[in-house]
């Protein structure tokens, strides 16, 4: 009974000890990945942020502008993008749109974002765009991997449409989150004017005024290094028109802000992250290092039993179930003979 | 030979579980339908 009791006890710890780095180096980098359904809002705000006024061309001062992010998953291009590459993707449908005071539209930038849905690489396929222009980003953009690295990352802009540095700038504490934080300067650079325009105006009718865009912005992102969600964000964006054959004229400021989460935002965003992190360190840490500790400490068990069946069979005269080695009479029954026997 | 035997059953039943785990994968979803936001929600 013993003997069967650490063969089975043998079974379960091989079992626990091989399960280990199987989740650790087989399961995790297979199961976790983004949700190709992804569905994710995000509101941030500028308070006392500066705006053009595109019927006077002239900056005012308003409390509040409003930037609305929705980061839509789009299932059926992904299976499509994947029939293509053979890649497990994921299609990010995006939209920010940028609200002023009154709630009038000040902006909208689209954008699609097709990425790896394991590592995050960006994967060229699926029509990836920013304001209907077609792009090709080298960086992440919105999240990063999973597992981040105390390192410098790529990060796409989606003004400049060009990917740059994002640098690693030490663990913070956030919300009784332990975060990597990240910054990036964007120097000031001539960008595209955004498709739409509130009033009216369009991107030609700016040019023909002799205007073009320049945007400056400095990003800063605190990242969850389990899930590499970001679990704030804020920007100290800054946007001029310039007059291209007028360098008398002083640039008018179409933009300037500094970009915060709403608070509501960041305590959903962090909530969420929590819950996720959970599922990611499950995988690496929590399943590994506990199925190797209890597999340990059955093999420990199941060698101990085994190590004290043998000296009773070899005592009582029971056959061993190892290939049948002599028989050898109990001591007890050998001292009896000796003395004589007894009644 | 009990015991490689018992060792080899652990060994297979891990491998089997992994396996098929990763085989089936986390389900896909679909697209959803909620619009992509031009107004500030009033709550996340």
């Amino acid at each position: 009974m013993r003997r069967r009791a650490s063969l089975v006890l043998l079974a379960v710890a091989v079992f626990l000890a091989a399960l280990a780095p199987l989740l650790r180096w087989y399961a995790y980098p297979r199961l976790a990945k983004v949700p190709a359904d992804t569905y994710r809002t995000a509101v941030l705000e500028a308070k006392d942020a500066t705006l053009v006024d595109y019927a006077r061309m002239e900056p005012r001062t308003v409390p509040k502008v409003t930037l609305v992010q929705t980061l839509k998953g789009n299932v059926e291009e992904a299976r499509k993008v994947r029939r293509e590459t053979g890649r497990d993707v994921v299609v990010w449908d995006t939209l920010t749109h940028m609200t002023g005071p009154d709630g009038a539209m000040i902006s909208r930038i689209p954008e699609r974002y097709v990425f790896d849905a394991h590592g995050q690489q960006p994967v060229h396929a699926g029509g990836e765009h920013v304001d209907g222009t077609p792009v090709r980003r080298d960086g992440i953009e919105y999240k990063w991997p999973f597992l981040v690295e105390k390192r410098d990352y790529r990060y796409f802009d989606m003004q400049t449409r060009a990917s740059a540095p994002i640098h690693y700038r030490g663990t913070r504490s956030f919300r009784g989150l332990d975060v990597y934080y990240f910054e990036q300067t964007v120097p000031w650079t001539r960008v595209p004017f955004p498709k739409t325009l509130p009033l009216g105006v369009t991107p030609e009718t700016l040019r023909q005024l002799g205007l073009e865009r320049w945007y400056t912005t400095r990003r800063m992102f605190w990242v969850d290094p389990v899930t590499g969600a970001p679990v704030n964000g804020e920007e100290i964006h800054r946007e001029e028109l310039r007059w291209t054959d007028r360098p008398e004229k002083q640039p008018v400021t179409a933009f300037a802000g500094h970009v915060k989460m709403r608070a509501d935002y960041v305590d959903s965003t962090v909530a969420l992250v929590t819950s996720q992190r959970r599922l990611v360190l499950l995988l690496t840490s929590w399943l590994p290092w506990g199925s190797a500790g209890l597999g340990g400490a059955l093999a420990a068990l199941a060698l101990f039993l085994e190590a004290r069946a043998r000296p009773r069979r070899a005592f009582t005269g029971q056959k061993a179930h190892d290939g049948g080695k002599t028989e050898r009479q109990a001591p007890g029954k050998r001292a009896a003979r000796s003395r004589g026997g007894s009644p | 030979m009990r015991a490689l035997v018992a060792a080899a059953v652990g060994l297979a039943a891990a491998l089997a579980l992994v396996l098929t785990v990763t085989a089936i994968g986390p389900p896909e979803g679909s697209t959803s339908p909620k619009p992509l936001l031009t107004s500030a929600p009033v709550h996340p």
